[in-house]
């Protein structure tokens, strides 16, 4: 005996659900659908399996006003997602000091959406930063006095160097981070 | 022997032989690694442990791009040792002859003054030490009057004993008298000052792939080594490598070069593992120099997410 044929479709998940609902913004835009669900697949992940908040997903660049190559998320981790290893000393030093802990601030990262199976060469990577700021847009305000308070604000906000998570999407919808700085930046003592 | 370090003179011949590039003085290879950032890696065996190349010794190899740095900053100048010696050997006659053989024979004399002047050394100190064991020895016995009864045969016998031990260093001794100087192995085929001073336009490094990223990271302090154990172009230390661990695995690649993202991520992952970064780099050919854009780097580590 033949089985019954299947009159009904599984729900859609959660992510098809997301990416439904903004298929209609996608139409105007000049990058191709694919690469809006690539961005918001990341998104999806960075929101529901490592906590992060005010996610956006940028088109243009900040400085140009162009185009970037592609859709590119900003976003707020749920704790700071790099510290420079000459900040974690001076942070290690101050600590010591005053015997008090200092409390680390997140602050907002750009995260570039990938897939597993694409090519990138050094000059879409210099592409890339050359269309981005270094800090996302509506980043952590700090007036100008309170700014050189901060232990390691030599390598925080402007001052950083530029750099941004390189996040990789396989078919298994696992999802890897990687740091990508801009430039010779040494690095962490993990 | 050999000549100090200070003496070291630039353009430092580099001897080409089978398509390596080779230094053979141990005061250049000094020189070399204190002053130009420069390592390469020792290639040769050591005479008094054959079996063994866990510790090498001379020559030294520089790496193709090492030595391409050397002559484009005019430090070195690259000499095809094959075609040299042949040249040389067969017009090596008379005067030169003579003073090169003269040189080396003042070379053997010197170190077997040297060798005599540390045996003396050894022996004298070994003297020394005979004495002053004896008299800690004697100390004792005088003080106690019991002991004082058997002295005379006591002191006989050491005094056997000394003449035995003194004896011994004698012959030894004995084998430095003779004026014969030691032979010289001398580790290339001519003598410094006969080198062709840039007589014929030296050999070219062929084109090196990796090189504008190997002179990017040398022109800012950094030291490269070849970078086979952790599947790299260069290890890039920010300090001499026996004095610093590596900060980048450094890979270069051409600016339109297509790069599978497996291999950065692989790259990457490997990197933090052994706590490095993991640099690729390139030269970007429509960038003008004057910015200081023409080169582009990117480090990469795990997000840790």
């Amino acid at each position: 005996m033949a089985p019954p044929a299947i009159v009904e479709l599984p729900s859609v998940s959660a992510l098809q659900e997301n990416i439904e609902t903004s298929r209609t913004t996608f139409q105007t835009s000049s990058h191709p659908i694919y690469l809006h669900n690539l961005a918001l697949s990341i998104t999806h992940n960075l929101q529901y399996h490592h906590d992060w908040s005010s996610l956006t997903v940028h088109t243009h660049s900040g400085l140009t006003n162009s185009p970037l190559p592609r859709p590119v998320i900003s976003g707020l981790p749920p704790k700071r997602a790099y510290i420079h290893p000459d900040e974690q000393v001076e942070i290690l030093k101050a600590e010591h000091k005053s015997g008090k802990s200092i409390e680390q601030v997140p602050e907002r990262e750009w995260v570039l959406p990938t897939h597993l199976e694409e090519k990138w060469s050094l000059a879409k990577f210099a592409a890339v930063f050359n269309a981005l700021d270094t800090v996302p847009p509506n980043g952590r305000e700090t007036l100008a006095g309170e700014e050189a308070e901060i232990v390691g604000h030599q390598w925080q906000g402007k001052n950083r160097q530029k750099r941004l998570l390189l996040a990789t999407l396989h078919d298994d919808s696992t999802v890897v981070y990687y740091i990508i700085h801009d430039g010779i930046v040494k690095p962490r003592q993990n | 022997m050999a000549e100090p370090y200070d003496s070291v003179s630039e353009p430092i011949p580099i001897s080409l032989i089978a398509g390596r590039y080779l230094l053979f003085d141990v005061n250049v290879v000094t020189y070399l690694r204190r002053s130009h950032n420069i390592c390469g890696s020792l290639i040769g065996g050591i005479p008094q442990h054959p079996q063994q190349n866990v510790f090498l010794g001379l020559p030294v190899e520089l790496m193709p791009e090492e030595a391409m740095l050397l002559v484009k900053k005019e430090i070195g100048y690259i000499v095809d040792d094959v075609a040299w010696h042949t040249q040389r050997f067969n017009t090596f006659q008379g005067e030169d002859r003579q003073k090169y053989l003269a040189s080396l024979r003042f070379q053997g004399l010197k170190a077997r003054k040297i060798a005599q002047g540390d045996a003396l050394k050894r022996a004298d100190n070994a003297l020394r030490k005979l004495a002053i064991s004896k008299g800690k020895k004697s100390d004792p016995s005088d003080a106690t009057p019991n002991t004082s009864l058997d002295d005379p045969p006591d002191h006989s016998s050491d005094a056997l004993f000394e003449s035995d031990r003194v004896a011994s260093p004698a012959p030894s001794s004995t084998a430095f008298a003779s004026s014969e100087p030691f032979a010289i192995t001398p580790s290339t085929s001519y003598s410094p000052s006969s080198l062709p001073q840039n007589t014929s336009p030296p050999p070219d490094p062929p084109f090196v792939p990796g090189y504008a990223l190997f002179e990017h990271l040398h022109s800012r302090g950094y030291f490269l080594m070849p970078g086979l154990r952790f599947g790299s172009n260069f290890n890039v230390y920010p300090g001499d490598p026996l004095r610093f661990h590596a900060h980048f695995l450094a890979c270069a690649f051409e600016f339109d070069e297509e790069i599978p993202l497996l291999d950065l991520i692989g790259g990457g992952r490997l990197g933090t593992a052994v706590k490095k970064g993991f640099l690729i780099g390139g030269e970007d050919p429509e960038a003008d120099s004057e910015s200081g854009k023409k080169m582009r780097t990117f480090c990469i580590e795990w997000g840790g997410m």
